[in-house]
C-alpha cells in the first residue's frame, strides 16, 4: 500500500484522475479531428503517473525498477501522441500515413526495448541510486539512449507546437483559447521535464514530469470543455485554403522574391503544361514569357500559350505579398483565360467598323440621291438616313463601351466630363436651356461615365417638346460613390420604356424605342454602380447614375533579378 | 445491476396536493435531484455499493475503498450509456431521453469526471484493482459503443447479439464487485470466492433480462436481440425461472458441500425466492419499470438479511 503522503504524490494521483477524465471526454469526441491522438496523449500521461505511482509503493528496489521501466511506454507515447494531434487538429492530417507514424514510432520503440532489457546494455540504463528522504528508492536514468530518447521527445514537442502557435493569433475566440490551452497543456510537463534533466530541480525521489501532468490535465479539460475543441474545431481551415488553391479556375503560381516558384496549382500546371512538381524550384521568368512591361506601362498584357490554332490567352495578374512590415515576400500570379474574350473582341472590332465605316457611306449615298430631287419625299428620306446615323453611332458607342469597360480606362475629371457634355449639347441642342450643379470636390472616374452622361442629357433635351425646354446636370462625390444626375422638366420617361429597362432584355413583342437608355443602364453597370429614375415636379425625370470610385491598379508584378 | 433498468412515470398532479406549503424553489430543486437519480440511474450506484458490501461481508474484508470506486464506475458507465443511448431510448424511455439531451454536456462532464477518479482512487489498490476497475469501461467500448463496428463489417455492438449482451454485463459487474474488493484486500481466491462470483454473475444475468421484456418494441426498432426479442415474453419468463432454480441448485450444493455457510447460503437463498416470484411477475406487471428496479433491490434484501443473519442485528 501507499505510504507517502506528499504534494507531490497527491499531484500524481491528481494527474491520473483529471488525464483519465479528459481522456474518456476526448474518446466519445471521435472521429472529431484530434480526439483519438489526444486520446493517446493522455493515455500515455496518465500510465507515466500511475507508473510512479506504482513504483513508489512497490516498497523495494526492484520494484521501482520495474514500474520505472514500465512507464516508459507512457513516455514514449506522449510525444507520438502530440504530433499526430497537432497535425490532424489543425488540419494537416495528410501526413498522418500508416508509414509516417510507424517511422514516428521507430525511436519510441527502441526506447521502450532498451528500457525493458537495460540490465544487458548501458544504451539506457535504469538502476537504483540511493533513498529518498522519505524512504522511498530514488532511481537514475541515462545513457547516450536516453539523450537520444529526450532529444526526439523536445523535437517532437517543438514541431507539434509549431501548427498550434498559429492559431494564438486568430479570429475565432474558440480557437485562440483552444491553442492557448493546449500550449500551456503540453509546455507545462516539458518545461518541467527539461529543468529536471538539466539538474535545475532537484530530484526528490520522483521525476517532476508527471507531477506536471495535472496542470496539462486541467489544460485540456479547459480546452475540451470551456473552448469546445471538440465542438469548433480549425482543422477545416487549413485543408480548405489548399482544397481553395487547387480547384479554384484561374492558374495560380506563387514566387518568392527571386523569381522561384514555391507553389503553382493544378490549373496553373496545366496551363504551363509542366508537372506542378517539376514547377517547383523553377524561375518563373523560364516559364512565364513574361516581361517588364506589367510593371512599367500597368497595361493589360496577355500571355498566348499554344500554337496558332489552338492558343490560348490568359490574363496575368499579379498580387503583391508582404510581410508584416511591408516588405515584399513575392507575388502570386493568377493565369485567367481571356481566349474567348479576345476573339469577342475581334467581332467588336469587326462590327465597330461596319457600324462606323460602311452604314455611314451607304447612307451618305442615300442622302446623295435624296438631294436630286424635291419635296416631303425627299426631306423624310434625308432625316430617315440622319436617323441611320445616329443609330449607328449608338452602336458604336456601346461596342465601345464595352470595350472600356473592360480593358483598363482612361480617366477624367468628373467636373471636366460634365462641363464636356453640357457644352456637346449645348451645341446640338440650342434651344434647350442647360443648368449646370459641379460637384463640391471633385474626383478621378472612368472616361466611359461619359456615354452615360452623353446619352442622359441628349435624352432629356431631344424628348423635351415644351415650351421652354430646361434641362440641369449636377454631380456630387459622397461615400465612396461619384453621383450625376440629369433633371428635365419635359414629359417624363414613359413607364414601358422603364419596365424594359428593368427587365433587362428585350423580346420581338416588349422592346424600347432606341438605344440611348440602354447605353445609360449598361454604361453604369459595367462600371459597377446604378441608375435610378424618379419623377420631377411639376414635370419630367431626375435621373441619377451612382458609380463607385474605388480603383485597384493590380499591375505591379517586377520579380527581383538574382 | 442490470443495463436498462428504467424509471416509472412521474404523476405531477400527485405531486402538486403534497408540496403545496413548500416554497416553490425547493420543490423545484427536489425535481431536479430526482431526476438526476433516476434518469442517470444514480441509484444504482448505492446499490452497486451495497453489492461490494455483500461481499466483503461473505468473504469476510476488510473495508476498503472499493465500494467507492465500484460506486464511481456504475455511474460514470450507467450515465455514459444514457448519453451513448439518449436517441435509441427516444422511443422507449422519451423522458429519460429527453433528459439526458438536456444535460448532456454536464452528465457527460461528471461520466468522465467520475470515471477518472475512480481510475485514481483504485491505483491505491495497486495493479490489479487498477485492472479491475477499467475491466466496466473497456467492456462497455465493447458491449454499447461504436467502436467495436469501425473495425470492420464483421464486428458489431455487442449490445446488439443475442446472450452476449447481458452476458458481458454480467461479468464485468461480477468481476468488479467480487474482484475489487479482494484486490484492495489482497486476498487470495477461494471457492467461496467463486461461489459468491456465479451468484453474481448469474444474478446479474437475470436482472438485466427483466427490462428487455418492456423494451422489446424499442429493441426490436434498433436491430438489438433479447432473449424476449428472440423467444417471447412466455420464454422469457421460464429463462428466467430455470436460471434462478438453477442458482438455487448451486447455491444448496455449495451449502452441502461446506463451502458457503449457512446464514450466507440463507440469505441467498431467500434472495434467489425473491426473485422467483419477481420472475414471475414478467410480462405480467403493469409497471415494468418498477419491476426492473424490484429486481436490483433484491440485492438491499440479501445484505439485510446477511446483516441479521451474520452479525445478528
Amino acid at each position: 500500500m501507499l505510504a507517502s503522503s506528499s504534494i507531490a504524490v497527491l499531484l500524481l494521483f491528481g494527474s491520473v484522475a483529471i488525464g483519465s477524465s479528459a481522456a474518456i471526454l476526448a474518446w466519445r469526441n471521435r472521429p472529431e479531428p484530434g480526439a483519438s491522438p489526444l486520446v493517446w496523449l493522455l493515455i500515455g500521461q496518465s500510465w507515466w503517473s500511475t507508473c510512479i505511482i506504482f513504483g513508489l509503493s512497490a516498497g523495494d528496489p526492484a520494484g521501482v525498477v520495474r514500474w520505472t521501466k514500465a512507464g516508459w511506454v507512457g513516455v514514449m507515447i506522449v510525444p507520438v501522441a502530440w504530433i499526430l494531434f497537432a497535425l490532424e487538429y489543425t488540419g494537416r492530417d495528410q501526413y498522418i500515413t500508416r508509414r509516417n507514424v510507424a517511422l514516428l514510432a521507430v525511436v519510441p520503440a527502441l526506447t521502450v526495448v532498451f528500457a525493458v532489457t537495460t540490465p544487458y546494455h548501458d544504451a539506457l540504463y535504469i538502476q537504483q541510486a540511493g533513498v529518498a528522504p522519505d524512504g522511498t528508492a530514488v532511481v537514475e536514468q541515462g545513457g547516450l539512449w536516453y539523450a537520444v530518447a529526450a532529444g526526439y521527445t523536445y523535437l517532437l514537442g517543438v514541431l507539434g507546437i509549431l501548427p498550434i502557435l498559429g492559431l494564438l493569433s486568430s479570429g475565432a475566440t474558440a480557437f485562440r483559447g483552444q491553442s492557448a490551452a493546449l500550449l500551456v497543456g503540453i509546455l507545462t510537463p516539458w518545461t518541467t521535464n527539461i529543468l529536471y534533466n538539466l539538474g535545475v530541480l532537484s530530484p526528490v525521489g520522483i521525476d517532476p514530469t508527471p507531477v506536471a501532468f495535472a496542470v496539462s490535465g486541467v489544460a485540456y479539460l479547459g480546452a475540451i470543455d470551456r473552448f469546445r475543441m471538440f465542438g469548433a474545431n480549425p482543422a477545416p481551415t487549413w485543408r480548405a485554403k489548399e482544397f481553395l488553391f487547387d480547384h479554384i479556375h484561374e492558374g495560380a503560381i506563387v514566387v518568392d522574391g527571386h523569381d522561384t516558384i514555391v507553389e503553382i496549382n493544378r490549373t496553373g500546371a496545366d496551363i504551363l503544361g509542366i508537372d506542378a512538381d517539376r514547377a517547383l524550384g523553377a524561375s518563373a521568368s523560364s516559364l512565364l514569357p513574361l516581361d517588364d512591361r506589367l510593371e512599367t506601362d500597368g497595361g493589360r498584357d496577355f500571355l498566348t500559350i499554344g500554337t496558332e490554332a489552338t492558343s490560348q490567352s490568359y490574363d496575368v495578374t499579379a498580387t503583391e505579398l508582404t510581410d508584416r512590415h511591408g516588405e515584399t515576400l513575392g507575388h502570386v500570379l493568377t493565369l485567367h483565360n481571356v481566349t474567348q474574350y479576345l476573339q469577342q473582341q475581334q467581332r467588336l472590332r469587326v462590327l465597330n467598323r461596319v457600324l462606323r465605316h460602311n452604314i455611314r457611306t451607304e447612307a451618305n449615298i442615300i442622302q446623295g440621291y435624296a438631294e436630286r430631287t424635291t419635296g416631303a419625299t425627299a426631306e423624310t428620306i434625308t432625316q430617315r438616313t440622319m436617323r441611320i446615323v445616329e443609330i449607328s453611332e449608338k452602336g458604336r458607342d456601346a461596342i465601345e463601351l464595352f470595350e472600356d469597360a473592360v480593358s483598363d480606362r482612361d480617366t477624367v475629371s468628373l467636373a471636366a466630363l460634365v462641363d464636356r457634355s453640357l457644352d456637346d449639347a449645348a451645341e446640338a441642342f440650342p434651344g434647350v436651356a442647360f443648368e449646370a450643379e459641379p460637384p463640391d470636390a471633385d474626383v478621378v472616374v472612368p472616361d466611359a461615365l461619359s456615354v452615360v452622361v452623353n446619352n442622359l442629357i441628349e435624352n432629356a433635351a431631344a424628348h423635351n417638346d415644351g415650351e421652354q425646354r430646361r434641362v440641369r446636370v449636377g454631380a456630387a462625390v459622397d461615400d465612396g460613390d461619384a453621383r450625376v444626375w440629369v433633371a428635365d422638366n419635359g414629359p417624363g420617361i414613359d413607364d414601358y420604356e422603364l419596365n424594359v429597362l428593368n427587365a433587362g432584355t428585350e423580346t420581338a413583342l416588349q422592346h424600347g424605342s432606341g438605344l440611348g437608355l440602354w447605353l445609360v443602364k449598361w454604361g453604369t453597370e459595367l462600371l459597377g454602380g446604378s441608375v435610378s429614375f424618379e419623377p420631377n415636379e411639376p414635370t419630367g425625370t431626375v435621373v441619377t447614375a451612382t458609380i463607385p470610385l474605388e480603383r485597384v491598379d493590380r499591375r505591379s508584378y517586377a520579380p527581383r533579378r538574382r | 445491476m442490470a443495463s436498462k433498468t428504467n424509471e416509472p412515470p412521474v404523476t405531477t398532479d400527485h405531486h402538486v396536493r403534497w408540496h403545496a406549503g413548500i416554497p416553490a424553489s425547493v420543490v423545484d430543486a427536489g425535481h431536479r435531484i430526482k431526476d438526476v437519480l433516476t434518469y442517470s440511474s444514480a441509484y444504482l450506484v448505492f446499490i452497486a455499493m451495497v453489492e461490494v458490501l455483500t461481499v466483503h461481508l461473505v468473504l469476510s474484508l476488510p473495508l476498503n475503498p472499493a465500494s467507492v470506486v465500484v460506486g464511481l464506475v456504475t455511474f460514470a458507465v450507467y450515465a455514459g450509456d444514457r448519453i451513448a443511448d439518449a436517441e435509441d431510448d427516444e422511443l422507449s424511455s422519451p423522458e429519460r431521453s429527453a433528459f439526458v439531451t438536456r444535460h448532456r454536456r454536464l452528465l457527460s462532464m461528471l461520466t468522465a469526471g467520475t470515471y477518472g477518479l475512480a481510475i485514481a482512487l483504485s491505483i491505491t489498490g495497486g495493479p490489479l484493482a487498477l485492472g479491475i476497475t477499467l475491466l466496466p469501461g473497456a467492456f462497455w467500448i465493447l458491449y454499447a459503443s461504436e467502436w467495436l463496428p469501425t473495425l470492420g463489417s464483421y464486428f458489431k455492438r455487442l449490445k446488439r447479439i443475442l446472450v452476449v449482451n447481458s452476458a458481458i454485463v454480467a461479468l464485468a459487474w461480477a468481476i468488479a464487485v467480487v474482484g475489487l474488493p479482494m484486490a484492495f484486500a489482497e486476498a487470495s481466491v477461494t471457492p467461496l470466492a467463486g461461489v459468491v462470483f456465479v451468484y453474481l454473475f448469474v444474478d446479474t444475468f437475470v436482472n438485466t433480462e427483466i427490462p428487455n421484456v418492456r423494451d422489446v418494441a424499442a429493441d426490436e426498432a434498433v436491430g438489438v436481440s433479447t432473449i424476449p426479442v428472440v423467444f417471447g415474453i412466455q420464454r422469457t419468463r421460464h429463462v428466467l425461472y430455470g436460471l434462478d432454480l438453477s442458482l438455487i441448485a448451486f447455491v444448496g450444493a455449495a451449502l452441502a458441500s461446506g463451502v458457503v455457510s449457512t446464514p450466507v447460503a440463507a440469505a441467498i437463498l431467500l434472495g434467489l425466492g425473491y426473485a422467483l416470484v419477481l420472475a414471475w411477475f414478467v410480462g405480467r406487471s403493469a409497471a415494468p419499470g418498477r419491476l426492473a428496479i424490484a429486481g436490483e433491490a433484491k440485492h438491499l434484501v440479501v445484505f439485510a438479511l446477511l446483516l441479521v443473519f451474520t452479525t445478528g442485528l
